[in-house]
């Protein structure tokens, strides 16, 4: 168990092209749970490769423990990896496939077949699939094999990539959970790498948000969620995603759907300072709240997604006519065509600045 | 598995180490492909020697080259070469044309029970042509087609027949499945699946296939030796030729050797990938 | 912890599978006849007029014609020493030129597995002995190479103390071996390299990740992968070198005395020197039966790499 830190890192594939990780600076504490999550391309499998010591640093450094590990071996790093497509040994039984890296530390073999036997019952393998090789095995089984290869190792920190994005949607959400009270249980510092936001939000302490090789912003999801420091990292995180429209501003606030959003003050500050004659509005479908006519933004209904508990209202705003998701009550949601307002918080609207992203605020 | 580089701002010790095992790795390669190629590049260097200086010692590697070795070979070849070609070039495209739809048999829509028709192909290769090569002479006599080019042509398709069959079958494996599938929702039949969807996805495959046809017809030596006196007498029968029992005569074997290998060798390096290819997908499949 | 995919599905109801129809089977065949017709026709033939002949006495230089003769053809060769010595010379070549040569290949198919300056020339070179033609390389192998006066081989091995060896007399056998190796390396080496180069690279970096070294790796992941790819290097190679001809007749012609004859060269021997077509029919026949024994050994073998296909 230890603490790992990027400082500076950066890898770059050719010469003049934009790296793939630039100058990331990160800080995971021991035992800490820690999401890297970013669409593809962000850099964020590089990022745990580079950890890995399967991709070099290109610049800056990488920490595990006390002990800077940047060209130090894989294999003496004392780490263990989750791999997307679980790279199995296709020749070897699942308990040799769990057993190799003790083997090839030289554990003796009782000892290896007991920590093997411990890592399964973990996970939930029956004894009988210790003898099968991974082609008999099915999807979830080969990925629990995969985790209990990292785990039997007990390393200083774990490693996953994307490891459940080869399961079905169903196995996916249960092992989800799995792997998150696991992690609690053995206290490993672990970094996760997914392109999944729900995943990033539901399992990680903190989560990491990556984008075009540079880290957006890192915090805990509820910060994350209420907090964004970007309109990248406001948009990504939350599903369904905020709504972003740029929008002119007009005295006191924006214009929206025909009529004038209050800003803060603070907001409205910040605008000015930075000479804006428009922003980038950022409202949460759930903070568009459904008002019986009351309201000062008016729209027309245009598609009902009906989620049971909820129902996601695709709505063509008044105006300039702009679609917005709002959130509505399941029970009775509007029809199709229909004409509804809505109201909303002046603390629940968000400004960002058109061209940097960067949010407005005092 | 690529070298990494390392960093200029790497320890030192690790630096060294990472250098002199690429530098270390690349030499070592270098100098078993260039002891490999000795031969053969010895056997071109002596094919521009006068006989003089072939037979020497120490052996010339500096000497005033000519072309009288060549000439002379190029003075004979004339008959050999043109029934190398027919006989290469027949025997390859009969192959094919039995080959491909064989192969298809045994691949796309295969027969249940059949399964056992490409191991009864491969078998007839273990089968040395050897064993026969008497009875077959006699055989060859009574149809009359002692020394004729057709029954070289005749015996290299059966020679190469099984490998291609094996190779192609290989090949056709690669097509999509649903890509098959769209032809047959599209209305295609069984011709038109082979010509418009099959034959292109698999030309690559083709080649690679032809050229180690031509390659094991060009060469061949036992079946022209025992079989042909003149008529349909083939290169590898030039070289003999080119060998008196008498005397040594090391650069006008070395010319000859050179010019009835050049050929292959000049084909196989062009087509080299796709010569990798074909032996390669024969071993995956 | 259970998870929803670990429970049992409900008992099913047997149903098999329809069968295909008559009409779309002889379909199916079509296409396979031609080639299988045309090669039953002339391999299975010439097996068939061998098979007639060995039990004939036929001498190509008389004017006797063929009458029949029982088994006195086979009494002949098994009570042959030079069959017998034809068939272990056979045994001997094949055996060390197809080890030897896979041994090499997988070495220089491990060396040519990593990037390096110029590895598409090296490739190129060490191909090159492949589609060398044999009777060529032969030739070339027995004159400007091993000659004992002239040869580039002699001149080679100076340093280490060889003085003006001749090869094809006392060491025969060897050259000739050498030979089959250098020509049949390069095939097995691309055979070995596919082999490599169809390893998941993830696998590999798992194994580096759990503390595996390059010889753990090779010895434990990559070895056992190679294995089919060896398999069938060795079958086809057997198949191919058990057959050789040219090196022994232009190299040695089968000497000095009968050290270099294999079977091939064996049988050559009896049609165009003893003009013994019976007896060469029947020398013919029994190389047959042996090599349908070792085959169906190799069937074995062969049915793992079939299977290894449909994997």
């Amino acid at each position: 168990m230890a603490q790992v830190k990027y400082v500076s890192a950066s890898r770059v594939y050719a010469k003049d092209a934009p790296p793939a990780v630039d100058a990331l600076d990160l800080n995971i504490t021991d035992g800490e749970f820690m999401v890297l999550v970013g669409p593809s391309g962000s850099g964020k499998t590089t990022a745990l490769r580079m950890l890995a010591g399967l991709e070099p640093l290109d610049g800056g450094r990488v920490e595990i423990g006390p002990k800077d590990v940047t060209f130090v071996p894989p294999k003496d790093r004392d780490i263990a990896m989750v791999f997307q497509n679980y790279a199995l040994y296709p020749n070897k039984t699942v308990a040799e496939n769990m057993g190799f890296a003790l083997k090839m530390q030289g554990v003796h073999k009782d000892e290896r077949t007991r920590r093997v036997r411990e890592a399964a019952r973990l996970l939930d393998l029956d004894d009988k699939l210790l003898d099968r090789k991974p082609k008999a095995l099915s999807g979830g089984q080969r990925q629990r094999v995969a985790m209990g290869r990292a785990i039997v190792r007990e390393p200083q920190v774990f490693l996953m990539d994307e490891p459940l994005s080869n399961l079905d949607a169903k196995l996916r959400v249960q092992t989800r959970s799995q792997i998150a009270e696991l992690q609690r249980r053995l206290g490993i510092t672990t970094v996760y790498v997914t392109h999944d936001q729900v995943e990033a939000m539901t399992m990680g302490h903190r989560v990491a948000v990556l984008a075009g090789g540079h880290l957006q912003q890192v915090d805990t999801p509820r910060h994350l969620y209420d907090n964004p420091v970007n309109q990248f990292v406001a948009g990504f995180i939350g599903s369904p995603a905020m709504n972003l429209q740029a929008v002119p501003l007009a005295d006191g606030g924006a214009q929206l759907a025909g009529t004038t959003l209050p800003l803060p003050a603070a907001v409205r500050t910040a605008a000015e300072r930075a000479g804006l004659k428009e922003i980038v509005l950022g409202i949460r479908p759930e903070h568009l709240h459904l008002a019986n006519g009351s309201g000062e933004l008016t729209g027309e209904v245009l598609l009902v997604e009906e989620l049971g508990a909820d129902a996601l209202l695709h709505v063509r705003m008044a105006g300039i006519g702009s679609q917005m998701v709002a959130r509505a009550e399941g029970r009775k949601p509007p029809a199709p065509g229909q004409q509804v307002t809505f109201r909303v918080q002046p603390d629940d609207v968000f400004a960002f600045h058109p061209e940097t992203g960067a949010r407005l605020a005092g | 598995m690529t070298a990494v580089p390392l960093r200029g701002d790497a320890p030192a010790s690790l630096r060294v180490r990472a250098m002199s095992g690429q530098v270390g790795w690349a030499v070592l390669a270098w100098v078993v492909g260039i002891a490999f190629f000795l031969p053969v590049l010895w056997m071109v260097i002596t094919a521009f020697k006068p006989e003089s200086a072939a037979q020497t010692w120490p052996p010339k590697f500096i000497f005033s080259p000519t072309l009288a070795q060549f000439r002379l070979v190029f003075s004979g070849w004339g008959p050999y070469v043109t029934h190398s070609l027919i006989a290469t070039t027949v025997s390859t495209v009969l192959v094919l044309a039995l080959g491909v739809p064989a192969a298809y048999a045994l691949s796309v829509h295969p027969v249940p029970r059949w399964r056992d028709g490409l191991f009864f192909f491969i078998s007839t290769k273990m089968l040395p042509i050897v064993a026969a090569i008497g009875p077959l002479y006699v055989l060859a006599l009574h149809v009359h087609l002692l020394d004729s080019i057709w029954l070289l042509i005749i015996l290299y398709t059966a020679m190469n027949l099984p490998l291609a069959i094996w190779l192609i079958r290989s090949f056709m494996l690669e097509v999509p499945k649903e890509m098959l599938e769209a032809a047959e929702l599209d209305g295609a039949g069984r011709l038109r699946e082979m010509t418009e969807v099959i034959m292109p996805v698999i030309s690559p495959g083709l080649v690679s296939t032809a050229l180690i046809c031509v390659i094991f017809a060009w060469n061949e030596l036992f079946l022209a030796l025992n079989l042909t006196v003149t008529n349909a007498a083939t290169m590898p029968m030039f070289l003999i030729s080119s060998v008196p029992q008498e005397g040594l005569y090391l650069a006008h074997l070395s010319a000859a050797a050179t010019v009835a290998s050049i050929p292959v060798i000049i084909v196989g390096w062009i087509a080299q990938r796709s010569l990798v290819r074909g032996l390669s997908m024969g071993a995956i499949k | 912890m259970t998870v929803l995919e670990d429970l049992a599905p409900p008992p099913k109801v047997e149903i098999k599978p329809r069968e295909i129809g008559r009409r779309e089977l002889w379909q199916r065949r079509l296409p396979l006849l031609p080639a299988l017709v045309y090669t039953i026709v002339v391999t299975q033939i010439p097996f068939l007029v061998t098979l007639w002949y060995s039990f004939q006495n036929y001498f190509w230089n008389t004017p006797a014609p063929a009458h029949f003769t029982g088994l006195s053809n086979y009494t002949t060769v098994f009570t042959s020493p030079a069959f017998r010595g034809a068939l272990v010379r056979s045994v001997v070549m094949t055996v060390t030129a197809v080890i030897a040569a896979m041994i090499l290949g997988v070495c220089f198919a491990v060396l040519l597995d990593r990037k390096f300056l110029g590895r598409g020339i090296v490739r190129t070179l060490m191909i090159t002995p492949f589609l060398v033609m044999p009777a060529a390389a032969a030739l070339v192998w027995a004159g400007p190479m091993l000659d004992p006066n002239f040869g580039l081989v002699n001149w080679l091995l100076q340093p280490f103390g060889v003085h003006h060896v001749a090869w094809l007399s006392t060491h025969a056998l060897g050259s000739v071996i050498l030979v089959m190796i250098w020509q049949w390396t390069p095939f097995m080496m691309l055979i070995v390299l596919a082999g490599l180069q169809s390893q998941p690279p993830e696998t590999l970096e798992a194994a580096k990740v759990d503390g595996a070294g390059a010889f753990a790796t090779f010895r434990e992941l990559t070895f056992p992968h190679l294995r089919p790819y060896i398999e069938l290097g060795v079958l086809l190679g057997a198949i191919y070198l058990v057959n050789v001809f040219d090196a022994v007749r232009l190299m040695t012609n089968g000497g000095p005395g009968t050290a270099t004859t294999n079977l091939p060269f064996y049988l050559y021997q009896e049609v165009n020197n003893a003009f013994d077509i019976g007896g060469a029919a029947a020398a013919g026949v029994v190389t047959v039966i042996l090599t349908i024994i070792v085959a169906t050994f190799a069937l074995r073998m062969f049915a793992r790499v079939f299977q290894f296909e449909e994997a």
